[in-house]
């Protein structure tokens, strides 16, 4: 992807709207209460059945933080007791002996990803007895190249853990930060010094981690220009492999910790944009490649890589190079991607809870893939991950007529391309530079759960797309 | 407009017309006899299905009354062992007829199980017994059918690589959908991977290393249950030692 990108202010304010943000289609909100425990079963071993079943990736959500960031969206269990990640690790053991009989043995895990909450709630010892957990259970791989990541809080770290995390197995650490202008921090209820961060990365190189990931978010309170530019500056010194930016999603309504955020503190959306931009034109001047929508990664990046040569995917861990596997969650809320199928987990812990102990795979909501969802899921994937929709291969891969099938959806598409968002002819769409940051609103031209004609700005279910 | 089945379905007859996949339609139209002429030789006994995937047309034992065509979809055949281990006799695609095992017998020696939505044309065996004699192109067809159905199962028997064995699956499940008039290099697999390694007697890791080497080698490219032959001459020398005709 081109490391330039026009950045017009007028035209991001006008599409400053609701829209989903694409880890999955169809979204979570499509899913529904019927899709149970036996269907997601039934999907698992037909995806044994494939002549080359995929392999695999884990996810373990870890729902445990120390202190509640105010901007946070992530379901969590605010707690000072670190007794209560025995009980945890105990259920998730149990589940993973209830599901791993469905895969087969032959299928090798690629991926595992401990997210949260904060996964370094847990003590070493505890990752160390979780990952033999996933190793009794599941084949994963010896491979150099695996990919085992986990999120770690500078906040509450005790930097010679990381070094034991190494030696776990894990060669990814993906760090949260923010914002280092100590009024953000205090705004949001995260206080975290410049050492701490960069004390855990240094320590991360040291022990043998491949990939060192930093996350940021513009559009926090009392954020602004002169702030940011400084945390920006300091993030590039530490040369991070990848960097994310995103953006603040305000949603009182939805998130109950974020009604801590006062909206008078919130920037206003040109501060906003004019913070997105400032990311975007130090990142790109630092070397970094523009992955999408908010990701950035040195060139020499697993996530680079993978992009250059087509294999990127999106899911709900973010951008992902394992394109080609079945996805597995695991834990409370956790969200899994078998064969045709999206499942979630009960999104509180006592309900989770009760499944595990009735010895029944926790799934509480999820869908069936349709044939119409799986073209729009491809088109919608290829956008997100390339910035352009490559006709041919729809058209081959799902025996449409793109243009007949996608007939709704060209004037949509019309009404971009007279801003100048995309371009499209009978072969190719294309995001144009200008677009690429609203990737978004043009997978949405694609998304058959959106009502078209009335915007969903009445029920607060999407974050803006800005 | 939903995207296109890949699986292929025949066009359906009439009571004038054959289906496009009909087993025998050829062989009674050379000598003459539409299918107004064999019903009212009473040897048409009806068009059976939709049999839902995993649904059993017959089983070991039952009855035999009458051979079926298959207009739709995949029919598997299978025995069990003594120690309860299935053993898969064969794939039976459109336009291919299960039960031609059973003629010496009163009973189905087999079971027949759909692997998808299956439709089928059952004849009366007696009925197309008695009309073969008037029809020496009828018969030769019937003949043919059966000396095909004894082959398949000899087949495997021999000593042949994982390879060798999935070239030659591949090969001729392409000759006989081509023969049918189905595209004969791209087409879904309605069978298990299980299902493709017990008829193949291999592993089902066997089975997916192998595609896995052949679609390295670029011979086939592989979306889940969906094949494209990308090589059909390659994998054809492959499989000439088993698929020697």
């Amino acid at each position: 992807m081109a490391t330039t990108i026009a950045f017009d202010a007028e035209l991001l304010g006008r599409y400053d709207k609701p829209g989903p943000r694409y880890t999955s289609y169809p979204t979570a909100p499509a899913f529904h209460a019927d899709f149970n425990a036996a269907q997601l079963r039934h999907h698992a071993l037909r995806s044994n059945q494939e002549l080359i079943p995929r392999p695999l990736s884990i996810y373990v959500h870890v729902p445990f933080c120390f202190s509640p960031c105010f901007y946070c969206g992530c379901n969590r269990v605010i707690t000072r007791d670190t007794s209560r990640a025995a009980p945890y690790l105990l259920r998730l053991a149990r589940e993973i002996e209830l599901i791993a009989p469905w895969y087969a043995r032959d299928r090798e895990v690629l991926q595992v990803h401990l997210g949260g909450g904060t996964p370094n709630f847990l003590k070493p010892e505890q990752v160390y007895e979780l990952m033999e957990s996933l190793r009794r259970n599941f084949h994963l791989t010896h491979l150099p190249q695996r990919d085992f990541s986990i999120e770690l809080d500078p906040r509450f770290l005790n930097v010679g853990d990381i070094a034991s995390y190494a030696a776990i197995g894990f060669t990814r650490a993906s760090f949260g930060v923010q914002d280092f202008d100590p009024v953000v921090q205090k705004a949001v209820n995260r206080e975290q010094t410049v050492e701490q961060t960069l004390n855990a990365i240094t320590a991360c190189r040291d022990s043998g981690f491949r990939s060192v990931n930093v996350d940021l978010i513009y559009g926090l309170p009392k954020q602004n220009l002169v702030g940011f530019a400084n945390s920006l500056d300091t993030v590039l010194d530490a040369r991070p492999d990848r960097v994310a930016v995103y953006g603040y999603a305000h949603m009182p309504q939805v998130f109950k910790a974020q009604t801590q955020i006062k909206d008078a503190d919130l920037p206003d959306a040109g501060t906003k944009l004019a913070l997105l931009q400032l990311a975007i034109e130090k990142l790109t001047a630092a070397g970094y490649q523009h992955i999408g929508m908010d990701h950035f990664a040195l060139p020499d990046d697993d996530l680079s890589v993978a992009q250059a040569a087509g294999h990127l995917h999106r899911n709900f861990m973010g951008y992902t190079t394992h394109a080609e596997c079945d996805l597995i969650g695991l834990g409370v809320s956790a969200i899994s991607h078998v064969g045709d199928s999206f499942s979630q987990n009960p999104r509180e812990l006592p309900g989770w809870e009760l499944a595990i102990d009735r010895g029944q795979a926790p799934v509480w909501r999820g869908l069936e893939l349709s044939a119409d969802d799986r073209v729009r899921a491809e088109v919608i994937q290829q956008l997100m991950c390339n910035a352009a929709v490559d006709i041919a291969t729809i058209e081959r891969r799902h025996d449409v007529d793109f243009w007949n099938y996608f007939a709704a959806s060209r004037p949509r598409l019309q009404e971009l391309s007279e801003d100048g968002l995309v371009e499209f002819s009978e072969a190719r769409i294309a995001a144009t530079s200008r677009g690429r940051l609203l990737l978004r609103i043009i997978a949405m031209c694609f998304d058959n759960y959106l009502d078209h004609q009335n915007a969903p700005a009445a029920r607060p279910r999407y974050s803006r797309v800005i | 407009m939903s995207p296109i089945s890949r699986n292929p379905i025949a066009d359906d007859g009439d009571e004038l017309h054959f289906c496009s996949t009909c087993a025998f339609s050829a062989a009674c139209m050379e000598h003459g006899f539409d299918k107004s002429r064999l019903n009212e030789l009473h040897v048409l006994v009806a068009h059976v299905g939709p049999f839902a995937e995993g649904e059993h047309i017959f089983r070991e034992g039952d009855p035999f009354e009458a051979i079926a065509a298959v207009r739709a979809g995949t029919v598997k055949t299978y025995v069990t062992d003594s120690e309860g281990r299935e053993q898969v006799q064969g794939f039976f695609l459109p336009g291919e007829v299960i039960g031609l095992n059973a003629i010496s017998s009163s009973k189905y020696p087999c079971n027949a199980v759909a692997l998808d939505s299956v439709m089928l044309c059952r004849f009366s065996f007696p009925g197309i017994a008695a009309l073969a004699a008037k029809l020496p192109g009828l018969q030769q067809h019937l003949f043919r059918l059966l000396s095909q159905d004894i082959g398949k199962a000899a087949l495997l028997a021999g000593n042949y690589t994982a390879d060798e064995r999935l070239a030659a699956f591949l090969v001729s499940l392409s000759r006989r959908y081509a023969a049918r008039g189905f595209s004969p290099t791209r087409f879904r697999l309605t069978m298990t991977r299980t299902d493709i390694a017990n008829y193949l007697r291999l592993a089902s890791e066997s089975v997916s290393r192998g595609f896995r080497r052949l679609q390295d080698l670029h011979l086939v490219e592989v979306d889940r249950r969906e094949i494209e032959l990308l090589d059909l001459p390659k994998l054809e020398a492959m499989a000439s030692s088993i698929l020697r005709s």
